[in-house]
């Protein structure tokens, strides 16, 4: 608890500092606004859209998009391994296209996925879900190959229904696989999100981005950037509060 | 034990396995009938086909050539397995382990507490309910492997070398317990061992097998009364038996062990 507290001081001073820097940087040294604004204009840009309410519709359409991406890619690449590994001929049949698509570098085909799937919310979706889905897949594939075999032979026993078996033994079994994953896939999904925002389209944080950098409203730029970061460090908490709930029995991370 | 009536029937099953360089002969046909709520022990060394043996009676494989017959009136688990590691689910308490046979069955939930509490009482892991298997001993483990083995009343228990991961001292102890559990709920069961005193201890009769290729030696009656307890382990019957098990695994093949 002391070491804990002692190290959340150290955080906050080693941001007190960043901070400081900042407004030295700005300050004293005078610094060009459409260079680097000042902590206090940007906080004031921050505060003029989180007042007229433009932040929060751009900050839940990129969360949104977020979401069901993950949610998605999650489901898909779950399942996808997960029959696999149950029907080891369809998993020879399935590599080959399955490396090919997961060695392509997904950003790349961004502008694709525009061209594909439209200005709107589609292509989002589909580029967060491509960056989620190969973590959560390569997770979930490992997860499902090494259950033990006498897990097998205890569903067997039982005769459990493929459901049963399922939902009761081979998918909580794989789960910490799978969050190794999906907590990789949860950073790509975010970068995915703004930049698919960046192509196309005039909501969420990444479409504010492009739009203050191309009427060079920096400060403007610098609280989307911030409210970006934000939003990356609310999705690393959440999914470490998820990973404690639902794997608190292997004993790991409990502090 | 004065009851014949007749729980399993084998009859010439075996069991070969196609390898690279041909078949190999798991188990070489083996006939024996048990009778109902009877203990017996399986003893040999390994390679000898006694976990096979006891793999084929639960259904996990299917013989090459025989029958098997368990005369079990439409009970839709015959058999409750106890491997040799406890494979218990580690996301699930102790009770939710031990209630997982009924709660996959369609039993209520109040009902499958019931039962499974009595278990747990019986197997001595009261006040462990709420643990998860991963802050339990290895003893404590197997005793809920056997608890969840009985949880929806199979009238076989198979045991495939259960106590030959924890220490000797609770393995005594786990096996005055098992002959409780056996004597309190007339089970039958067959218990696979590496150890020819425990294989004495426990059973109404010792089958013995030898490896290579796996097949059935002789069959031990033991005279010892009941209820066994530590003056059974002083008894010349009980030396004699284990004196005569050790040379019925020695001969002929002397190198095996």
């Amino acid at each position: 608890m002391k070491r804990r507290l002692s190290a959340a001081v150290d955080y906050a001073l080693a941001l007190l500092v960043l901070l400081a820097a900042w407004w030295y940087a700005t300050g004293p040294m005078a610094m060009p606004t459409y260079l680097l604004p000042s902590p206090l204009r940007t906080w004031n840009a921050l505060a003029g859209i989180a007042m007229t309410g433009e932040l929060w519709m751009h900050l839940g359409f990129t969360l949104q998009n977020i979401i069901a991406g993950l949610i998605l890619g999650c489901i898909a690449g779950i399942a996808i391994a997960y029959v696999m590994t149950r029907f080891p001929k369809l998993a020879t049949w399935l590599d080959g296209p399955l490396v090919i698509l997961q060695t392509a570098p997904k950003i790349a085909l961004a502008p694709l996925f525009v061209v594909w799937f439209g200005f709107g919310i589609m292509a989002k979706i589909v580029l967060v879900f491509s960056l989620v889905f190969f973590p959560v897949f390569i997770g979930a594939v490992a997860g499902f190959r090494t259950l033990d075999p006498k897990m097998k032979d205890l569903s067997k026993l039982l005769g459990l229904s493929g459901l049963q078996r399922f939902r009761q033994i081979e998918l909580p079994a794989a789960m910490p696989e799978v969050f190794v994953g999906l907590k990789i896939g949860a950073v790509q999904a975010l970068v995915g999100a703004v930049l698919a925002e960046w192509m196309a389209g005039k909501v969420g944080l990444g479409y504010l981005m492009t739009f203050a950098s191309a009427t060079y409203k920096t400060p403007l730029l610098f609280a989307a950037v911030l409210t970006t970061v934000a939003l990356g460090l609310l999705l690393h908490v959440a999914l470490t509060i998820l990973e404690r709930r639902l794997l608190s029995w292997k004993g790991v991370a409990n502090g | 034990m004065g009851q014949s009536e007749r729980m399993i029937d084998i009859a010439s099953v075996h069991k070969t396995f196609v390898a690279d360089h041909g078949t190999v002969t798991a188990l070489e046909p083996v006939s024996i009938t048990i009778r109902k709520g009877e203990f017996i022990s399986i003893v040999g060394p390994s390679g000898c086909g006694k976990s096979t043996l006891l793999r084929l009676i639960s259904g996990l494989d299917q013989a090459s050539g025989g029958t098997i017959t368990l005369d079990v009136a439409g009970a839709v688990r015959p058999v409750g397995f106890v491997f040799q590691e406890p494979v218990l689910l580690p996301w699930k308490t102790i009770l939710e382990n031990v209630r997982f046979p009924l709660d996959t069955s369609g039993v209520r939930r109040a009902q499958g507490d019931k039962t499974a509490l009595d278990l747990i009482k019986m197997v001595g892991l009261s006040g462990f309910e709420k643990a998860l298997p991963r802050q339990l001993s290895g003893g404590m483990r197997q005793r809920a492997a056997i608890a969840r083995a009985l949880s929806d009343d199979p009238p076989i228990l198979l045991m495939d070398e259960p106590f030959s991961a924890v220490d000797l001292l609770t393995r005594d102890n786990l096996n005055d317990e098992l002959l409780r559990i056996w004597q309190s709920t007339g089970k039958t069961i067959l218990l696979v061992t590496h150890s020819v005193e425990e294989a004495a201890y426990l059973a109404d009769r010792v089958m013995v097998m030898t490896a290579r290729p796996g097949k059935l030696k002789c069959v031990h009656d033991v005279d010892l009364a009941r209820p066994r307890g530590e003056d059974t382990k002083l008894d010349p019957t009980y030396h004699t038996l284990v004196a005569q098990l050790r040379r019925d695994l020695r001969t002929p093949a002397g190198e095996a062990h």
